[in-house]
């Protein structure tokens, strides 16, 4: 791709500012007199405007600054030199930080401390789920009833009773039936 | 100056002047007179820079005077790699941003910078004052109409034209300060530019009466021995 003729104002800002580094580019505003005037204009205005912040700090009274150098040496801190001084300096820079870490590690603990399998005493909180008939022994009962025998099984439950009777006709009724 | 248990400070007297990095090394052991030298190196040039991004001169005060607290405060995080003015541009250069963003009161209102139309109907001007521009910083009333066109720049514009000027960073350096392409800081610094000279422009045409004689007697740039307007050590930079 070629290069316009005529150089752009940009191109010519950031050669004033030594931002190209292009031979030919420079030789290309060597050989125009509006490129160089408008180099030297880029270079009057950075030198009005450099020496013009340059004066007005010159033109500050140097008590000014003897009271700021006051104001800043009374807030100076002291760098830390010893090992515990620079622990208490790192401490002091990084405590919010340190803080938030050791509740967050604090919460984690407790939470895994909490839910950890195994420590819990499920036993004692469960329902027994198992058949009545295998929690508590039954209590086992024969009777004699005409013609057969009967076993009367009884359940006894927390919160109620069942009784399951059991009838065995004789054989010889069996055989008259 | 120094409090009980600091160790002896540097002296600067009798012999070259120390290095800023050993300054910087002493202060970091607590040696006040050493961060008290650098404080003096380069106070009124950092106090410049806050001036041309805040404009006001006691909002100035206050950027410098918190940018070396701050300094100081983390001067064991100064490793070297850079100067210590670097170093310190940088945080008086954040502060005034943050200044300007605390203490705004109108939203500043800008063109487009993604657009960048350097051939459109406002090219950059050949001249300004066609004089020399130390001569020009001697008249009061051009000084007042160079503080009037700055503040008449956006925030952005302004605050890329100070570091540009006063500082000399790179288009990439300042892309870094201000979180932006390089696009964006050439859109800012060609329009930057190209806003003073209009603001200017009428003193082309009208020069004071005094520099128009300046200019007319000026001697030739050659042999140009006027001396420099400002005092500010800038050689001691980056």
């Amino acid at each position: 791709m070629s290069r316009p003729s005529t150089p752009s104002d940009l191109e010519l800002m950031a050669h004033a500012d030594g931002e190209h580094d292009d031979p030919e580019l420079a030789a290309r505003f060597d050989g125009d007199a509006d490129a160089r005037a408008k180099l030297d204009a880029i270079q009057q205005l950075g030198e009005l405007v450099r020496g013009h912040l340059e004066l007005s700090a010159d033109d500050v009274h140097d008590a000014k600054f003897a009271a700021m150098w006051r104001r800043i040496d009374g807030q100076l801190v002291a760098p830390a030199t010893g090992l515990w001084s620079r622990v208490s300096a790192w401490f002091d820079r990084y405590r919010s930080h340190v803080i938030t870490g050791a509740i967050s590690a604090g919460a984690v603990a407790a939470l895994a401390l909490v839910l950890r399998p195994g420590t819990t005493d499920l036993a004692a909180h469960a329902i027994d789920v198992r058949p009545v008939a295998q929690r508590a022994a039954p209590e086992i009962d024969s009777l004699e009833t005409p013609g057969g025998s009967s076993t009367v099984i009884s359940l006894a439950d927390d919160d109620s009773n069942a009784a399951v009777i059991w009838v065995t006709p004789d054989e010889s009724d069996a055989e008259e039936i | 100056m120094n409090k009980p248990g600091q160790q002896a400070s540097i002296s600067t007297h009798g012999r070259d002047p120390v290095d800023d990095r050993e300054l910087v090394a002493a202060a970091q052991r607590g040696d006040r007179d050493a961060f008290k030298t650098l404080f003096e190196r380069y106070h009124r040039r950092a106090y410049a820079l806050a001036l041309g991004v805040v404009r006001h001169p006691d909002d100035a005060l206050d950027v410098v005077q918190e940018a070396f607290i701050k300094a100081h405060k983390y001067l064991d995080k100064f490793e070297g790699n850079a100067s210590f003015y670097t170093w310190l541009y940088r945080i008086v250069m954040n502060l005034a941003i943050d200044h300007l963003r605390k203490h705004r009161r109108v939203k500043p209102v800008e063109l487009d910078e993604t657009r960048i139309e350097p051939d459109s109907d406002e090219p950059l001007l050949p001249r300004i004052l066609g004089g020399n521009p130390g001569q020009a910083l001697m008249d009061k009333q051009i000084r007042s109409r160079i503080d009037q066109a700055l503040d008449q720049l956006s925030e952005n514009h302004r605050s890329v034209l100070v570091m540009r000027e006063l500082e000399g960073l790179s288009y990439e350096e300042m892309a870094q300060a201000m979180s932006c392409s390089k696009g964006t800081i050439m859109s800012r610094l060609f329009h930057a530019r190209r806003n003073m000279q209009k603001q200017l422009l009428d003193l082309l045409d009208h020069p004071p009466a005094d520099l128009a004689d300046d200019v007319a007697d000026a001697p030739d740039p050659a042999n140009d021995e006027t001396p420099k307007p400002a005092r500010a050590a800038r050689s001691q930079s980056r």
